[in-house]
């Protein structure tokens, strides 16, 4: 059996405790610093009495804090939530209670801190990094904490983690991760990708999302180095960065990539030593895919597809077969079983279009409290993705397209029904639907369309801030038109994929 | 319509959806306070260029340049200035 990923740290700091695990803006973390803080983590919760399965939700941007949080909470047999940090309080609340956190490790400087720490006061106890609030414990003297002796043991089936996706306000969605998911997924992609010690990655993606929690994962397992970049606002300043931490590596969803294509030209910077670029989160435009294969073509470039119910990852490219199968999002990786099945279940010729299904031991063992969400995925220990798709005659998946109306923007995994909710909050708002509509920066951006009652005017504006108030900024629609009906079906349902074909 | 108007009524519209004035200061870090995010960077280069005929380099793209009103219209005059 792997090791987990603690032991797999504690690996790493105790063979390489002067390599640099965590790069931070000056911040430079050894593997032995970081294992330091992760035993002062750990021997906090266990001398506050932590339980095991116990529920640690952390509400903190990717800095070395998050990381010494997460690998702290796991050591000490807690479960980690950590919670996406564009949401709004009344998201955060919501899913502290979903999943009855008895820890919240928060920043002080998130917008939400005050009224999510209020909301706390006699439900959850706080730790706040980067500043002080009262009645909560101070992240330094968590730090300071004379260090737990060893981690507590797990069994590969133990609760590691939840990870709220894309549901709705009424109907969190936590997608449970145990252990033995989380060291299974990380082996296949040490596997496929190669990594090794000497690599460090340049990593923009957020890490409580599956993808960067993966990168996270991925890296420390193999006493490699995660440098964090805040943020892809500026190019100019990420290439740079790429080119003086001499990363090796680079992961991003289509958009970042397009993003980069479209401010900086790439073969202009000494890039000598990067070696790979991962690339998952949505079907990147083949013309994307040949630009940066030109720009970089010393760089294997690996095209990937994954799940946060599979943990992250389900299958990859071979870089050599990018040419040759432009488009497809390749073969399983080790140890996961992929296949595409018909309405029925049974499994679909070669060519023939149908849903994909996955199993191996990354496939998560349900929805947190929502045995009927995980009913509907999960059929013997196959998850049902919902992603539509055919294998060619060479064993090739291609995807084309989506069984649910989810619309993906960004990095982002977004339910129409939790915009159409806060819209319909409205006075004044008669019916609304709301779509995902291309664009070539971020894939998808949200469109919203709405029927207002009789009489009533209302102006797009009123509803964007109405949206800000209420919904994450990547929820908020770059585009609302009012109209006078909305094209249904014989039963009265919304057609929607009329209304996603038009633009922004 | 003054400079500063335009670069604060294009934010205060496209980002925080409001005409309120008073929920922008000039001097807020746009990243900093969650304002602007990095697609939205993007939309704010593509104002600039398309509404005061400057072109923004690659090098440009910094945030001593574009994280406030006060460092847009800075940069906004330098670069008028040098053209």
């Amino acid at each position: 059996m792997p090791l987990s990923l603690t032991l797999r740290l504690q690996e790493s700091a105790m063979c390489r405790p002067d390599a640099e695990a965590l790069v931070h803006g000056e911040q430079r973390l050894s593997y032995r610093e970081l294992w330091q803080q992760v035993l002062a983590v750990a021997a906090f919760l266990r001398n506050q009495g932590l339980e095991p399965r116990a529920r640690v939700a952390l509400l903190l941007n990717n800095s070395t804090a998050y990381v010494s949080a997460y690998y702290g909470v796991l050591a000490a047999g807690g479960v980690v939530v950590a919670l996406n940090t564009a949401a709004k309080a009344v998201d955060l609340s919501n899913w502290l209670a979903h999943c009855d956190a008895s820890w919240l490790i928060l920043d002080a400087r998130h917008a939400e801190a005050g009224a999510v720490s209020e909301w706390c006061r006699g439900r959850v106890n706080v730790v706040v990094v980067n500043g002080a609030v009262e009645a909560t414990h101070a992240w330094q003297d968590v730090l300071t904490t004379e260090a737990a002796p060893d981690v507590v043991p797990v069994t590969p089936d133990a609760l590691a983690a939840i990870i709220y996706t894309s549901g709705t306000t009424g109907r969190p969605k936590g997608v449970m991760l145990s252990h033995g998911n989380l060291t299974t997924n990380v082996e296949s992609i040490l596997a496929y990708l190669g990594l090794r010690n000497s690599d460090r990655i340049l990593n923009v993606l957020p890490f409580y999302y599956s993808y960067g929690n993966s990168v996270l994962h991925t890296h420390l397992a193999v006493g490699g180095c995660v440098v964090i970049e805040d943020n892809l606002a500026y190019p100019h300043r990420v290439m740079q960065r790429l080119s003086s931490e001499r990363a090796t590596g680079f992961s991003g969803v289509p958009s970042t990539f397009a993003l980069l294509l479209s401010r900086v030209k790439l073969e202009d910077y000494a890039l000598s030593s990067l070696r790979y670029l991962t690339q998952a989160g949505g079907p990147m435009p083949p013309a994307n895919i040949e630009r940066l294969r030109k720009a970089l073509p010393q760089v294997r470039l690996f095209i990937m597809y994954g799940q946060t119910e599979a943990t992250a990852r389900l299958s990859f490219l071979p870089p050599e077969r990018l040419h040759d199968k432009l488009g497809s999002i390749g073969v399983a990786i080790p140890g996961v079983t992929l296949d595409v099945r018909n309405d029925q279940g049974v499994s679909a010729a070669p060519n023939e279009v149908g849903e994909i299904w996955a199993y191996g031991g990354n496939i998560m063992p349900g929805y947190w409290n929502d045995p009927e969400a995980t009913r509907a995925v999960l059929h013997n220990g196959w998850l049902r993705t919902g992603d539509m798709a055919y294998r060619d005659v060479d064993g090739y998946f291609f995807i084309q397209g989506r069984k649910t109306e989810m619309i993906k923007s960004g990095a982002h995994r977004i339910h129409p029904k939790e915009i159409e909710e806060a819209i319909a909050e409205l006075d004044g708002v008669g019916e609304v639907a709301v779509v995902g509509v291309p664009d070539e920066i971020l894939g998808q951006v949200i469109k919203a369309y709405i029927l207002p009652k009789p009489g009533v005017t209302l102006d797009p504006l009123q509803v964007k801030a109405h949206c800000h108030k209420r919904l994450a900024s990547y929820k908020i629609p770059k585009s609302v038109e009012f109209v006078t009906e909305l094209p249904k079906t014989a039963s009265g349902k919304i057609k929607k994929f009329l209304l996603a074909t038009t633009t922004a | 319509m003054s400079l500063e108007q335009k670069v604060r009524s294009y934010i205060l519209e496209s980002f925080l959806f409001t005409d309120d004035q008073s929920v922008l200061d000039n001097a807020d870090s746009l990243m900093g306070k969650g304002i602007i995010d990095s697609t939205g960077t993007l939309e704010l280069i593509s104002f600039l260029e398309e509404h005061f005929g400057v072109k923004v380099e690659d090098e440009d793209m910094v945030p001593e340049n574009l994280d406030s009103v006060n460092k847009i219209m800075a940069f906004l005059q330098r670069k008028q200035v040098s053209h």
